[in-house]
């Protein structure tokens, strides 16, 4: 390994200072926006959270509705006596 | 299993000296070329980033050669990519927003 590397580059003020101001707004942007979204998505979670007994329940009624149809059909077709109150 | 990780540690002592060398070399130059600007720096930035405003508005970059051009565009992207690591940072992840 008998490669000499060249002397470190002098890199101009106006260059360093954009580069690091770059990196600091680029680290508050990151921050604001991460912030942002987690308060979205977090209104998103606890809505679904509230609605789900809500929607289970509903999905539930509809399909023992379905199922009851299903059944009366079946028992008009192949003649079976339907039970009281069914 | 334990034998195997027992190994793995034996051998990080040996990997920090391998890495010695390279790690100075990267440590010589960051010193120089990455170091963020001194407060004595800031005002020459400023006078020099007027300097730029004013060649803007005067269009001096249509002067510029092939090479001049490409060498600045990179300088220019290498600036955004900073901003885009300072994001990755304030983000707390690389590839997406884990909210």
């Amino acid at each position: 390994m008998a490669v000499t590397l060249p002397e470190p580059v002098r890199v101009s003020p106006l260059i360093k200072t954009c580069r690091w101001t770059a990196l600091g707004l680029g680290i508050w942007w990151g921050t604001k926006r991460y912030a942002a979204l987690k308060a979205e998505e977090d209104e998103i979670r606890a809505y679904n959270a509230k609605m789900k007994p809500i929607w289970d329940a509903e999905k539930a009624a509809k399909a023992a509705a379905s199922n009851r149809e299903q059944m009366i059909y079946l028992a008009k077709e192949s003649g079976t006596p339907i039970p009281e109150g069914f | 299993m334990a034998q195997s990780v027992m190994k793995l540690v034996k051998q990080v002592p040996v990997l920090v000296e391998l890495a010695k060398p390279k790690l100075s070399t990267f440590v010589k130059y960051a010193k120089v070329e990455l170091r963020p600007p001194t407060p004595a720096e800031i005002p020459a930035a400023i006078s020099d980033a007027t300097v730029k405003v004013a060649n803007l508005q005067k269009q001096t970059f249509r002067d510029w050669t092939v090479k001049e051009a490409t060498i600045n565009a990179v300088v220019g992207a290498e600036i955004f990519c900073w901003f885009f690591i300072g994001e990755c940072i304030g983000k707390g992840s690389i590839v997406g927003y884990q909210v």
